[in-house]
């Protein structure tokens, strides 16, 4: 059975929609600057969305409190849903992945009460993760499967692949599926207090990489079968073709050297897609910037691809580290790259790392047909995930 | 499917002792998290770092590892309403009142997934590691994801769910203004191991687990309509275990299921989104022991708007 991709939808700090995700891409324009919406003391560089939370909720016509991850998943979600209508025929669901879920509102009440101002307690009510998901789907009208997964930064890829794993066990015939997560103080200091949050323009790949810049979004594909294909007659933009979810068991942070877990889950991904390494045309790396993670999965792909290794490179530098929401937001852009036969640049690399020694793709390549994309999701905890995205061949 | 081991830290006697299910007591204001020697599980040094939840779903963890056999499991499959509050308000306060550099600890344990990744860590297991986090159906969710595993190639699946209470949780729950509610607020995690095949722990069946986000349509309708996917009806059913806000609507839940029998789980396990694991626990060793008892409907409401559904079977049945 095939999974057939009819939507999406992202919101980032290079774009409110997909239209102009792809120009920035396109453009080489990274989104990640000096905060402007958020408020903090010094001045640090973000992936930020360009737009308040004021002019969010006023531009989706929605009811405060709601989180700003509520919010931008929202403004993903409607996009890939594009106002398909519900059909008691089709079994739809929403899966979406957050790891800071409503934390942007609970700080705010955190503080008051740490101040001993008044506090807002409605702002509480939008902390839980489930919360963030069910504002998405009341305001989608989904009921029945809605779900939240929380992987860390591997979120977004597991959502995706619970969705496609509930449609071929015939639970669903239509899932919505993404993830988002919007800027906060509470991750911005752990990655600090980590040592690997950079106020440098994040350099993934580099030999001389220091670490990530966080940033904010929300990514989102409608996945589909066949039975609801032939009632909705949308057409399929690329199929998802593999998928898998490994754990690293290494340490709870830090990614294993020798890449175990990311080796097992690249390998997974191909054999559930029935590939083989030569078969990938693109791989869109997880690349976060810190020297772990880059060291880690430049390894895995090594072990699996050898000589090999197809162009690859990260989106982390255009948009920052968008943490669950990454998986979800590089599987929109993945789709793209399988429909304009396109492999994105990785801006800011100069110099290979000395271990490994590879090099990625650094200009704007549309040279070769894209007909599988590689995506890489590697997360806290160990979670290490890869999706594979491929070309529609036929429906059926 | 089987479930081959459980275990449960709870405000019951539950954890290593089969017996709990007959010396369940109603929670009371002085009722406390009934604990075990945790260095039987963990080392002293992981230990000092750890909060109550991931003690509890290791400890519970491990012991389905030991009752089971089954040292590697396929998956590891975690559920929980609000993951790791402990550690998430210590770093939230420090975030905001540290001037500095920040001990990176508590973010660190902060993330939902610390349970399970410190369970594939415990046991060097390299397999399928997911969690799942949909308030008062985050169980359910697991399940569910389990029960797809076991379709898949899969034959040993660890699945369980923990939650923690802190005390501002309570004073938010207060509030809130539900202030029975806030009294009861409890810690708790169950862990199961699920396997395609019956071995000599074998203690029940699954049937099925089943979720209603935001349901819109009436609770008898979606009752029934789960029965029968699963080829059974009400008549079958000998015991509903419910997980509600607050017994007070206990009559209204009685009347959804007819003459079935109805036990409300919160007043011995009180209130956590994940209580509907303790009532798998409870209804597995109930179908284990009691011979009279053929079939257990877990009906979860603890949130109004969201149904979850669990259905168990005795072995024999």
């Amino acid at each position: 059975m095939s999974i057939y991709i009819t939507g999406v939808g992202v919101i980032s700090a290079i774009g409110l929609n997909v239209k102009e995700n792809y120009q920035s891409l396109k453009d080489q324009k990274t989104g990640i600057k000096p905060l402007r919406f958020f408020p903090s003391e010094k001045e640090i560089l973000a992936g930020e969305v360009k737009l308040s939370n004021e002019d969010l909720i006023t531009q989706q016509n929605v009811t405060s409190p709601i989180s700003r991850t509520s919010l931008l998943g929202l403004v993903a979600a409607k996009e890939a849903w594009n106002g398909n209508e519900h059909n008691t025929n089709i079994r739809t669901g929403l899966i979406s992945a957050t790891s800071v879920g409503g934390m942007d509102n609970t700080e705010k009440y955190y503080e008051q009460r740490l101040n001993k101002e008044k506090e807002d307690i409605s702002l509480i009510t939008t902390h839980d993760s489930g919360n963030t998901t069910e504002r998405i789907a009341s305001e989608l009208g989904i009921s029945g499967y809605i779900n939240t997964i929380s992987t860390a930064c591997s979120s977004g890829a597991n959502a995706i692949m619970l969705g496609a794993r509930l449609m071929l066990q015939n639970k669903l015939d239509r899932v919505l599926v993404g993830g988002s997560d919007s800027f906060t103080n509470f991750t911005e200091k752990g990655f600090r207090s980590l040592m690997i949050y950079s106020d440098e323009w994040v350099k993934p790949f580099d030999n001389d990489r220091n670490g990530l810049n966080l940033g904010e979004g929300g990514g989102f594909i409608l996945l589909e079968n066949k039975k609801s294909l032939d009632i909705t007659n949308n057409t399929p933009l690329a199929c998802l073709a593999g998928w898998s979810n490994t754990a690293d068991a290494y340490h709870q942070t830090a990614s294993s050297p020798d890449g175990k877990g990311a080796t097992l889950a690249v390998s997974k991904a191909l054999k559930v897609a029935n590939l083989k390494p030569a078969d990938i045309s693109y791989i869109n790396a997880h690349g976060t910037g810190t020297p772990n993670n880059d060291l880690s999965e430049s390894t895995a792909l090594i072990n699996v691809f050898g000589k090999d290794v197809p162009p690859f490179s990260s989106t982390k530098a255009y948009t920052g580290h968008t943490l669950a929401a990454s998986g979800a937001i590089e599987a929109v852009y993945a789709v793209l790259a399988l429909q304009n036969n396109v492999i994105y640049p990785n801006l800011n690399y100069s110099t290979p790392i000395a271990d490994t020694q590879l090099v990625p793709e650094t200009s704007w390549n549309d040279t070769n047909e894209v007909k599988t994309v590689l995506s890489n999701s590697f997360g806290f905890g160990g979670n290490n995930s890869t999706v594979i995205f491929k070309k529609v061949e036929d429906v059926h | 499917m089987y479930i081959n081991a459980c275990s449960t830290i709870s405000h019951q006697n539950s954890f290593k002792n089969e017996n709990w299910i007959n010396e369940l007591t109603l929670l009371n204001d002085e009722s406390e998290l009934i604990t075990p020697n945790y260095k039987e599980f963990i080392t002293p040094t992981a230990l000092r770092r750890m909060s109550k939840i991931i003690k509890m779903s290791l400890a519970c963890g491990k012991d389905c590892i030991e009752q089971s056999g089954i040292e590697n499991p396929d998956a590891i499959i975690v559920g929980t309403g609000l993951g790791c509050l402990a550690d998430t308000e210590k770093f939230l306060d420090n975030s905001l009142t540290i001037k500095g550099l920040i001990p990176p600890t508590s973010f660190i344990q902060s993330t939902h997934n610390t349970i399970a990744g410190q369970i594939s860590l415990a046991l060097k297991n390299h397999n399928y590691n997911v969690t799942h986090t949909q308030n008062s159906l985050s169980f359910e969710h697991a399940l569910i994801d389990s029960i797809l595993c076991l379709n898949e190639e899969d034959s040993n699946i660890l699945v369980g769910s923990a939650d923690e209470a802190i005390p501002l949780l309570g004073e938010i729950i207060d509030n809130l203004g539900f202030e029975k509610i806030s009294k009861h607020m409890t810690s708790g995690a169950s862990f199961f191991m699920l396997s395609n095949n019956k071995t000599n722990t074998s203690k029940a069946k699954l049937i099925d687990s089943y979720t209603v986000g935001l349901n819109n349509s009436d609770p008898k309708k979606v009752i029934n309509e789960f029965l029968e996917q699963n080829n059974t009806s009400l008549n079958n059913i000998d015991l509903v275990l419910s997980n509600s806000f607050g017994s007070i609507n206990i009559s209204e839940i009685e009347e959804l299921f007819n003459s079935t029998k109805v036990t409300p789980v919160e007043q011995y396990t009180g209130y956590h989104l994940t209580n509907a694991a303790f009532s798998m626990h409870l209804a597995t060793e109930t179908l284990n022991q009691d011979s009279t008892i053929k079939r257990i409907l877990i009906y979860n409401t603890l949130n109004n708007s969201n149904i979850g559904f669990t259905l168990l079977q005795s072995l024999e049945a």
